[in-house]
């Protein structure tokens, strides 16, 4: 054991002593996983994206379309223009004329018009346009996902608006202004309440939905459901869409503005895709330590190390066992310096599940270790390991998933994928980071990776001996 | 001290050691005289237990050597004969690590350290990387790092290769040391000049097998001349080389020739010739042979070919 350590300690101080080695696994993997995180959308902070020139053109008379700009304003992501600059600082209001060459000269790349038929008499829906430049896809995502939630849970009578209007246009004048007082008797009989407020208030199109998503301020409109509030969308441990206990319209609505505020805001910090960023960019990266020490074991055995290491009394097996503590070590200390830093830049929840992503990381450490001896063991000299390792660990990081989603590539390819180590290890991560898989369930995974060790790493040294790397 | 018993390594169909049997004694300095591939670090690396033979038995103080049992290495030290150290580590840390492999620690291993940098003259260059050293500087590293636990048979694999004048003479002066303080030497090497400075016996090897072993003395007696004529090598001495052919062999190395004469030859011959191609006396040198004439009258060639 004394040996080892004295040989692991060596290994170390070697591997601090060789700068480039150091940053190739340590700043140049955060810098690129920094850098996708813009490209993912990843590093927006808690306010989301702010001050987005947004044109506004309101041509409708209804109230609730008044209301809609309101709520545009109030919406921290958005700057919303609505006057157009004339000469000598004065003003107009913006039209809807004006807004194509705006968005050309790049004024503003998004706007919305509130067109005089934002109700429409003829189809259920409202009737909005927005016009976009989309030269950042990334960004025209964010936006339209905003919009949708600021029309849903701002102004949502707009939508009880277009509904009223259809019922009108499908029941008669007459009919419908029946239909609503019998609704609104019922309603005042069951819940109380004076019924000619309620048929009022049923005609203007508050169906009560936006009491769902406000707190009820006016106590004279009274909820048509007997549901609580919603209880404010807190995402239980993990799992992101967990649905609300009672299946009501205020669930639902809170629901969808939520699941919104996840996929288009980015704001999940526990999102999938930062745990898979950096998870593959550490993989591919420890892979690359891993095997550049590996094809030091050529020049280890040529300036004749090895036979020093060897006359002393030090046996090939501790020899190896050395190495593959090392590279566990190194793997440990990269994956988890690098999840330390995605909880700075993402919020990625390291702490919650030390203890299993401590086990996590040994275990994909250890596979990339054996990878290492592999690729060590079946190349005749230094250069063809350096070679074969950066061809191996492209492809095994390209079909493992380290770079995009498995679910985008064809379905052979996610095949392949499932034999690499980079596979398993994001499962692995994954499974701990984003699923928080407790230790019995992440076994299968670890035996996976455990396997693939102890099979890689059987082939690597039978391999070794067979081409006395050790004489 | 060391013992080999009709010892043989093959690599696949080439055999590097064939049938060798050695006797070191314990104090020695034993040199190993062969040119390239004529199996010494074959021989280092069965003595040091890093191969194991073919067949025959080697013992180090009367136990055999083993590649199994690591506890038995601790008497010897191997020089390796290419430069075996850490180069991003500092000198310091590399003979840190070799000392600890083998059980030293603390105030001892830190005095060792001190002493062996001091001996070879790299105290003040401790903290450098090995990297930046000079190839003498890293000869004499190398040799350092085989010897701090205090081995008692140090086997030395060419240990001046490549190295300048002032590096080798500091590494012959400590083995000197070394040697007069009882340790046991085995060192090979391909300079003639090496083994006649430093080594006590001498054994001439070839192709994997000793062709001739002894005290310098006893291998000179071997030649069937006791002195060789050199001289210059010019077109007009080119003519005399040329005549001489037949009555022995001709050396030409660095711009000379060098007459060895058949043991029926007589020198006033040779003298008589040179007149007659009108050769002033004053360019011939008689000089001892060396073990080069001993290697070329064995073998057919020279060292270094
Ligand atoms: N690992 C090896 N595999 C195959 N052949 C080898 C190996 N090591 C040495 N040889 C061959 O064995 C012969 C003796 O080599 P070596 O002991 O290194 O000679 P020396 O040290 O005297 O130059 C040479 O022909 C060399 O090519
Ligand atoms: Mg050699």
């Amino acid at each position: 054991m004394h040996v080892i350590l004295t040989l692991v300690r060596k290994d170390i101080a070697n591997f601090l002593r060789n700068r480039a080695a150091v940053s190739l696994t340590f700043l140049v993997p955060i810098a690129l996983i920094y850098i996708f995180g813009w490209v993912f959308g990843l590093n927006q902070t808690d306010s989301g994206p702010s001050g987005i020139p947004l044109g506004v053109v309101n041509a409708s008379t209804n109230p609730g379309a008044a209301k809609l700009v309101d709520a545009l304003r109030a919406e921290s992501a958005f700057k919303v223009i609505t006057t157009y600059d004339l000469p000598h600082h004065a003003t107009r209001p913006l039209t809807e004329a004006d807004l194509r060459p705006a968005i050309r000269d790049n004024q503003f790349r998004f706007a919305v018009v509130i067109p005089e038929d934002v109700v429409q008499r003829d189809a259920i829906g409202l009737h909005l346009k927005i016009l976009s430049d989309p030269r950042n896809e990334i960004e025209s995502q964010t936006v339209s996902g905003l919009l949708q939630k600021v029309i849903f849970s701002n102004v949502p009578e707009l939508l009880g608006q277009s509904l009223q209007a259809r019922a009108q246009a499908f029941l008669g004048n007459t009919r419908f202004t029946q239909f609503n007082r019998s609704l609104a008797e019922t309603i005042a009989h069951n819940f109380g309440g004076d019924p000619a407020e309620i048929q009022r208030t049923i005609e203007s199109g508050s169906l009560g939905l936006d009491q769902a998503t406000k707190p009820a301020a006016d106590p004279s409109l009274r909820r048509l459901d007997n549901t609580p509030a919603a209880p404010a969308p807190t995402p239980a441990a993990g799992t992101a869409a967990t649905p609300a206990k009672p299946e009501t319209k205020s669930d639902y609505f809170s629901k969808l503005v939520k699941i919104d505020q996840e996929q288009v805001v980015g704001k999940d910090v526990k999102s999938p895709m930062a745990t898979r960023l950096v998870g593959g960019w550490a993989i591919m990266f420890l892979l690359f330590a891993i095997s550049g020490s590996s094809a030091a074991y050529f020049d280890e055995k040529n300036t004749g190390l090895f036979q020093r290491l060897l006359s002393a009394p030090v046996t090939r097996a501790q020899l190896l066992w050395s190495r593959f503590f090392y590279g566990i070590l190194l793997g440990l200390v990269q994956l988890i310096t690098l999840f330390l830093a995605g909880r700075l830049m993402y919020g990625i929840d390291v702490f919650g599940h030390f203890g299993n992503l401590l086990v996590v990381c040994a275990a994909a450490a250890a596979a990339c270790t054996s990878f290492g001896m592999f690729i060590a063991a079946v190349s005749p000299n230094a250069q063809a390991a350096n070679g074969l390792s950066t061809f191996l660990v492209m492809v095994m990081s390209a079909t493992g998933g380290a770079w995009f989603p498995l679910s985008l590539m064809p379905e052979f390819m996610q095949r392949i994928g499932k034999f690499t180590v980079v596979y398993w290890s994001m499962e692995g991560f994954a499974a701990v980071l984003w699923a928080g898989r407790t230790f019995t369930e992440l076994l299968p995974i670890l035996g996976v990776l455990a396997g693939i060790t102890t099979v890689v790493m059987a082939i690597s040294i039978w391999q070794l001996n067979r081409k006395r790397m050790f004489e | 001290m060391l013992s080999l018993r009709s010892v043989t390594k093959r690599y696949g169909a080439l055999t590097a050691l064939d049938d060798v049997s050695l006797d070191i004694a314990p104090g020695e300095c034993f040199g190993l005289l062969g040119p390239n591939g004529a199996g010494k670090s074959t021989l280092m690396s069965l003595a040091s237990g890093l191969r194991s033979p073919d067949a025959g038995t080697l013992t180090i103080a009367g136990a055999p050597v083993s590649p199994a049992d690591p506890s038995s290495r601790t008497a010897l030290g191997l020089v390796p004969q290419s430069i075996a150290l850490y180069e991003e580590l500092s000198a310091e840390q590399n003979l840190r690590v070799f000392g600890e492999l083998y059980g030293l620690h603390g105030a001892k291993l830190r005095a060792r350290i001190d002493e062996d940098l001091e001996a070879v003259q790299l105290a003040d260059r401790r903290h450098d990387q090995v990297k930046h050293f000079s190839g003498g500087m890293q000869r004499r590293l190398n040799l350092i790092a085989a010897l701090l636990h205090r081995p008692r048979l140090l086997l030395c694999d060419e240990p001046t290769v490549g190295v300048d004048p002032q590096s080798r003479n500091a590494i012959f002066d400590y083995l000197e040391r070394l040697n007069r303080g009882g340790l046991t030497i085995i060192y090979s090497t391909h300079y003639m000049e090496e083994a006649t400075r430093l080594c006590s016996r001498i054994a001439i090897i070839d192709h994997g097998r000793i062709l001739a072993l002894g005290t310098l003395d006893e291998l000179l007696t071997r030649l069937p001349f006791e002195e060789e004529i050199g001289f210059p090598a010019t077109p007009a001495t080119d003519a005399l080389a040329a005549q001489l052919g037949g009555d022995g062999t001709i050396v030409t190395q660095e711009g000379r020739h060098r007459f060895q004469p058949r043991a029926d030859f007589r020198l006033s011959a040779f003298y008589a010739r040179a007149e007659a191609l009108g050769l002033p006396p004053r360019l011939f040198t008689a000089a001892r042979p060396t073990l080069e004439a001993v290697f070329l009258h064995l073998t057919g060639r020279t060292l270094r070919e």
